[in-house]
C-alpha cells in the first residue's frame, strides 16, 4: 500500500532520529534502512530525505562528519546529538500517546 | 564511470548559499548518487541501466535546489538563534498558548537570521535607531530628573514657596516681621517656616573652612516632612536669640567632616566665631534649600524686634490637604493686604504662593520641553529612515516573499514576519541607544551644571528604561507597518514572474518618497530652530557687558561680626588686603564690590534731593554697588563724566556717589547730574553727592537692558562680605594660590572662597542658553544626516531598480548626463517638497521658541534662507552620489541586468 506524502512527511524526522539512535549512518544507508525495516512500505526519495538531514543537522539534533573507513569511500556519517536524543525521546512519547488515542477513537480492537 | 560529483555540480546551482556549504552538499549528493549506481550494478544491472537508475533519483534539479535552499535557511547561525530554537522546541505543544509563543519565537529567530544575512542593512538600521532612541532617552532622563521626579520631601505636592511682591521689584524676599504675622494669622498652612541661606566659617579644631549653611525656623524639617536620621531637629525654645547655639548636619557634612562618627551628637564646633552644639544629622537624600547646604541652625527671629523693611527670608509652607492652592493664595493675599494697611513699610506689598516644584524648576521647563520636542523629531526621522530602508528591502526580497507565499505562508504570517524584523531592529537599536544615553549622561550633566536645577538627580533609572523600551517598541511597530502592509498585499504570481519589477515597486517608491519628504521637512524645522538659537547666542555673546572680564580673578571673603564688630575693623582689614594684593607680582590693579555684576543683585530704593517725594511704595529703585577705589579701573568700566572714587573718599562726609548712564537717562534726562544729591535707603543718613558718571554695566545679565545703578565708596557703607577683583597681566587663575596665602596671612581663621575667573562668571550666565543651543544644533545635525542617508537610499534604490530601463535608454542614444538628471530627480522631488513643507512648519512653530531668543525674531529671514540653502546642498550631494552610478553604466551589461 502507498501512504500519502503528507503522512510520510510528518514522520520522516522521527524515523531518521530513531535510525541514528544505535549508531552513526550515512545518508544512503539511512534511506535504505527505512525501506528495509518497513518491508518496502516506506520509501523516501533523495530529494525528500536529503533536505531533511540538512534540516535536522541545522537544528542541532544530528551532526554530520566526513569519515573514511578502510576499503570504503569518504562519506558523511550522521550521529545523534544529546539534544537530538532528548527530542527523540519526547517524540516517541508523543507518538505513542497519539497512536493510542487514534486507536481508542477508531476502535482498533473491533470493540 | 562518470564523476558523480561533477555531474551534480553541473546541475545544481545554489547561489544563495555560502560556497563551502554548497561544496559540501554537492559532494554528499554525488556520493549518494554513486551509491545508487553501485547498488544497481551489484544487483546485476548493466552500466547504462545503473547510470539511468542513479540519474532518476533527482528528477527535478530546480525543485531540489529550492528544497535545499529552504532547508538550509533553518541553519542556526548565531548562538542567540540556537538558544531561541531550543526554547521554541521546548514550549511548542507543552501548554496552552505554547504554540503561539513558539511561533513568536520562530518569527524572532527568522528575523534575526534574515538580519544577520544582511549585516550592512542591519548595522545602518540599528545605528540609525540607536541615534534617535539614544538622544531621546538622554533628554528624557534630564526631563525625568528635573521635571517629573517628585522632590525628596514628604507629599511634595503640598509644599509651596511664599514670597512678598513689591511694586518696584516684583517677587521679593520676605521681611521677618511679615513672616511672623503670616505664621500667626494664616489658616491654610499646616506649618510655615522661614529660612535664610548663607555661608559661614566653620572651625573644628585646627581646620577652618567655608561652608554653606542656612538659618531656619525650628520646624523647617517638619514642614518638609523629613526627620533627622540621627539625633533631633530644633525645639521651639531654641528658635530664639541667645538660645540658638545648636546645629543639624547634612549627611554629606557628617561623612566628610566628621568621618560618619555616630558620636558626633553633643560635639561642639565654632561657626562664625560662635560655639554650636551638634544635635542632629539629616538622612542622605535630604537637601534644602540647595544641595550645597551643609548645616542648619535656628533662625531665632526676635518677635519684639522683627523688621518689615529688611527683606531677606525665604518662606516654605505645607498646605493643609483640604485647602486648594487657590484658596491658599487668596488667604495670603488678604493677610498681606491687611498688613499693608497697618504698616507703612508694607505699603503696596502683597504675597504670592507658588508650588515649590514649579519654583525650583522655573525657567528650565521651556527649554527642556523644546529639547524634548526636538529630540522627538529626531526619533521620528530615524524611524522614517528605517521604514524606508525596510520598504526597499521588502522590494528586493519580493521574490523570496512571493515564494514563501506560494509555499503556503499566509499573508498575516508574512506581515507578522515583517513586524518581527522591525521589533528586533528596534530592540537592538533601543539597547544601543540606552548605552548611548548612558554615555551621554556625563557630558550632559557637565554641560548643564549650574544652569539647570536638580541636575544631580539625572540618572538612567527604571523610568528612563521603561521609556526607552516603550519608545523602541513603538518605533519598531511604526516603521515596520509600511513594509508589513505592503507584503500582505503582495500577489505571489506577479512577484514570482518578475521579482524586481512587481506592481508594488512603484507604490513602494511613492511611500519611500513620502517618508523622505517628511524627513527633510522635520530636519528643516530643527535646523531653523538651531540656527535661530545660534544667532541668539551669538548676539548675546557679542553684547558688551560694560566691563572687561578677561584676565580678572575674583574671590570672596567674609568677616565674622564677632571678630570685626565695627565698621573701622572691616575697613582696616580690607584696606590692608587690597594693599597686599596690589603688590603681588603680575597683578595690575585690584578692587572690590559687595555684589559681583551678573552673578548677584542688590537693589535699594532712593530719593533724589529737591524733588517731591513719591507716594510710599512707589520710590524709584536702583542697583546698589558698594565699591572700593580701583574697582572701575580693574573691571575696565569707563568713567564718562566727572571722577571715579579715590583714597580721599573716606568714612567721613562728604558722601559721594557715582551713577551710571542708565541712571542719568532715566532720572536726569534733562541734563547734568553732577553735584546733585541722592538719599539712598542704605541705613545711613545724609545724601550722596553725584561726582561721576560711569558706563552702563549689565548687572542683571547680558539679556537684560542695564538697570540704573548707584555706586558708593566702600568706607561710606562697609560690608563684611566682599568680592575682590584682581586684574592680572595674563591668565589670572595661577594667582589663586598666592591670593589664598595673602588672606591667610592677614587672618588665619579666614578662608578665601569662590576663587574663579570673572570670564567664567559671565560665560556661566549664558550656560542654559549654551546648553539648549548646543543640543539643538547637535539634534539638527543628526536629523540632517539621517535625512541625507534617506535621500541617498531612495536614489540608489531607484538606480538599481531601473538599471535595465537605463540601459535601454543609453542604447537608443540618451546622453549620460540626462540619465543622471532623471535619477537625481527621484530624490530631489521629495527633497524639495519636504523643504516646502518644512519651511511652512518652521514658520508656524518658530513662535514657540520666542522666549529662548535674543536679538533675533522668530521669522529671521537669514536663518530660514541659510538653512534651506544648506539642506538643498546636502540633498543635492546625497542624490548626486548614487545617481552618478547611472552614468557609469555599460548599456549591454545594463540590458542583461535582472
Amino acid at each position: 500500500m502507498a501512504f500519502s506524502p503528507e503522512l510520510k512527511k510528518g514522520s520522516i524526522e522521527m524515523l531518521v532520529l530513531s535510525l541514528l539512535e544505535g549508531r552513526p549512518r550515512h545518508g544512503y544507508d539511512i534511506g535504505k534502512r527505512i525501506e528495509e525495516r518497513s518491508s518496502g512500505k516506506l520509501k523516501f526519495a533523495l530529494p525528500t530525505l536529503y533536505p531533511s538531514l540538512l534540516r535536522l543537522e541545522n537544528r542541532g539534533w544530528i551532526k554530520g562528519r566526513w569519515v573514511e573507513k578502510p576499503g570504503e569511500r569518504l562519506r558523511c556519517f550522521y550521529r545523534l546529538t544529546a539534544e537530538g536524543r532528548r527530542v527523540l525521546a519526547r517524540q516517541r512519547r508523543t507518538w505513542k500517546d497519539y497512536v493510542a488515542a487514534i486507536e481508542q477513537v477508531m476502535g482498533g480492537s473491533g470493540a | 564511470m562518470r564523476s558523480w560529483e561533477g555531474y551534480v555540480r553541473e546541475r545544481l546551482s545554489l547561489p544563495d548559499l555560502p560556497p563551502e556549504r554548497e561544496a559540501r552538499i554537492v559532494r554528499e549528493l554525488g556520493t549518494q548518487l554513486e551509491d545508487f549506481y553501485r547498488d544497481a550494478l551489484a544487483l546485476g544491472a548493466s552500466e547504462a541501466d545503473a547510470e539511468a537508475h542513479a540519474l532518476r533519483q533527482i528528477p527535478d534539479w530546480d525543485r531540489m535546489a529550492q528544497d535545499l535552499w529552504l532547508a538550509d535557511r533553518s541553519r542556526a547561525g548565531s548562538p542567540v538563534e540556537c538558544w531561541l530554537r531550543k526554547i521554541e522546541d521546548r514550549v511548542r505543544g507543552t501548554r496552552t498558548g505554547g504554540n503561539m509563543l513558539a511561533d513568536l519565537i520562530a518569527d524572532a529567530r527568522y528575523a534575526i537570521r534574515e538580519l544577520a544575512k544582511n549585516p550592512g542593512f542591519a548595522l545602518v538600521a540599528t545605528l540609525t535607531l540607536a541615534l534617535g532612541i539614544g538622544a531621546t532617552s538622554a533628554i528624557f532622563s534630564v526631563i525625568d530628573g528635573v521635571l517629573l521626579r517628585p522632590l525628596p520631601y514628604l507629599a511634595p505636592d503640598l509644599l509651596v514657596r511664599v514670597h512678598e511682591t513689591v511694586p518696584q521689584y516684583g517677587r521679593f524676599s520676605v521681611a521677618p516681621g511679615n513672616f511672623l504675622d503670616w505664621r500667626r494669622e494664616n489658616q491654610v498652612f499646616e506649618r510655615i517656616a522661614a529660612f535664610s541661606p548663607g555661608s559661614g566659617t566653620l572651625t573644628d579644631g585646627d581646620t577652618v573652612e567655608r561652608v554653606s549653611n542656612a538659618e531656619v525656623s525650628f520646624d523647617l524639617f517638619e514642614v518638609l516632612g523629613v526627620p533627622p536620621m540621627l539625633g533631633r531637629g530644633f525645639s521651639p525654645e531654641e528658635d530664639a536669640p541667645g538660645r540658638n547655639g545648636v546645629i543639624v548636619l547634612s549627611h554629606g557634612a557628617w561623612q566628610r567632616r566628621f568621618g560618619s562618627d555616630p558620636g558626633v551628637l553633643g560635639r561642639t564646633v565654632t561657626l562664625d566665631g560662635a560655639s554650636m552644639t551638634v544635635v542632629g544629622v539629616m538622612p542622605p537624600d535630604f537637601y534644602f534649600p540647595s544641595r550645597q547646604t551643609e548645616l542648619w541652625s535656628p533662625l531665632a527671629l526676635d518677635p519684639a524686634d522683627a523688621p518689615r523693611g529688611a527683606h531677606y527670608l525665604g518662606v516654605v509652607a505645607r498646605r493643609k490637604p483640604e485647602v486648594s492652592l487657590a484658596s491658599a493664595r487668596a488667604e495670603m493675599e488678604t493677610i498681606a493686604k491687611r498688613l499693608a494697611e497697618r504698616f507703612p513699610a508694607n505699603a503696596g506689598e502683597s504675597a504670592e504662593v507658588i508650588p515649590l516644584h514649579e519654583y525650583i524648576v522655573g525657567d528650565s521647563r521651556a527649554s527642556l520641553l523644546t529639547l524634548l520636542a526636538a529630540v522627538g523629531l529626531v526619533t521620528l526621522i530615524s524611524s522614517c529612515n528605517v521604514a524606508s530602508l525596510l520598504l526597499g528591502r521588502a522590494n528586493v526580497r519580493g521574490k523570496e516573499i512571493a515564494l514563501r507565499a506560494a509555499l503556503g505562508a499566509g499573508r498575516g504570517r508574512l506581515a507578522r514576519q515583517m513586524l518581527a524584523e522591525g521589533a528586533i531592529l528596534a530592540l537592538v537599536g533601543g539597547a544601543l541607544g540606552l548605552l548611548l544615553a548612558y554615555a551621554a549622561l556625563g557630558p550632559l550633566r557637565r554641560l548643564s551644571a549650574g544652569t539647570i536645577p536638580r541636575v544631580d538627580e539625572i540618572a538612567i533609572d527604571g523610568g528612563v528604561f521603561a521609556f526607552t523600551l516603550g519608545l523602541s517598541l513603538l518605533t519598531g511597530l511604526g516603521f515596520a507597518l509600511a513594509p508589513a502592509w505592503q507584503s500582505s498585499r503582495l500577489r505571489p504570481s506577479e512577484a514570482l514572474r518578475d521579482g524586481s519589477r512587481s506592481s508594488t515597486s512603484s507604490s513602494s517608491r511613492r511611500a519611500r518618497s513620502a517618508l523622505v519628504a517628511g524627513e527633510v521637512a522635520l530636519s528643516l524645522v530643527l535646523l531653523v530652530g538651531a540656527s535661530l538659537l545660534l544667532r541668539s547666542f551669538r548676539s548675546l555673546s557679542s553684547v558688551n557687558p560694560g566691563f572687561r572680564p578677561e584676565n580678572v580673578l575674583t574671590f570672596s571673603t567674609s568677616l565674622p561680626d564677632g571678630d570685626y564688630p565695627e565698621d573701622h575693623d572691616l575697613i582696616q582689614f580690607y584696606d590692608a588686603l587690597l594693599e597686599r594684593l596690589r603688590s603681588l607680582p603680575r597683578v595690575r590693579s585690584a578692587g572690590m564690590v559687595q555684589s559681583l555684576p551678573i552673578q548677584d543683585d542688590y537693589f535699594l530704593s532712593f530719593a533724589i534731593e529737591g524733588r517731591p517725594a513719591p507716594p510710599p511704595g512707589e520710590e524709584p529703585s536702583a542697583n546698589y554697588r558698594v565699591v572700593s577705589h580701583g574697582y572701575f579701573e580693574t573691571l575696565g568700566i569707563p568713567i564718562v563724566r566727572g571722577r571715579s572714587f579715590g583714597a580721599r573718599d573716606g568714612v567721613r562726609p562728604p558722601l559721594v556717589a557715582v551713577v551710571d548712564e542708565a541712571f542719568v537717562r532715566r532720572h536726569f534726562p534733562e541734563g547734568d547730574p553732577l553735584g546733585r544729591g541722592i538719599d539712598v535707603d542704605n541705613g545711613r543718613d545724609g545724601s550722596y553727592e553725584i561726582v561721576g558718571v560711569a558706563g552702563d554695566v549689565h548687572h542683571d545679565g547680558l539679556d537684560r537692558t542695564p538697570h540704573p545703578t548707584i555706586y558708593v565708596p566702600y568706607p561710606q557703607d562697609a560690608f563684611g562680605t566682599m568680592s575682590i577683583v584682581l586684574r592680572a597681566d595674563s591668565d589670572p587663575l595661577p594667582l589663586s594660590a598666592s591670593v589664598r596665602d595673602v588672606v591667610r596671612e592677614l587672618d588665619g581663621s579666614l578662608p578665601a572662597y569662590s576663587v574663579r575667573g570673572l570670564e567664567g562668571v559671565v560665560s556661566e550666565s549664558l550656560g542654559e542658553r549654551r546648553f539648549s543651543m548646543l543640543l539643538l544644533a547637535l539634534f539638527a545635525g543628526t536629523a540632517s544626516f539621517l535625512a541625507a542617508v534617506g535621500l541617498y537610499g531612495v536614489v540608489s534604490y531607484t538606480v538599481s531598480q531601473r538599471t535595465r530601463e537605463m540601459g535601454l535608454r543609453l542604447a537608443i542614444g540618451a546622453s549620460k548626463s540626462s540619465l543622471v538628471r532623471t535619477m537625481m530627480a527621484q530624490g530631489m522631488k521629495p527633497a524639495l517638497a519636504g523643504m516646502g513643507i518644512g519651511l511652512a512648519a518652521a514658520l508656524a512653530l518658530a513662535r514657540l521658541l520666542e522666549t529662548l531668543l535674543f536679538g533675533v525674531t522668530p521669522f529671521d529671514p537669514a536663518s530660514y534662507a541659510a538653512t534651506a540653502l544648506l539642506l538643498l546642498l546636502v540633498a543635492t550631494v546625497a542624490c548626486f552620489v548614487p545617481a552618478r552610478r547611472a552614468s557609469a553604466l555599460d548599456p549591454l551589461v545594463a540590458l542583461r541586468h535582472e
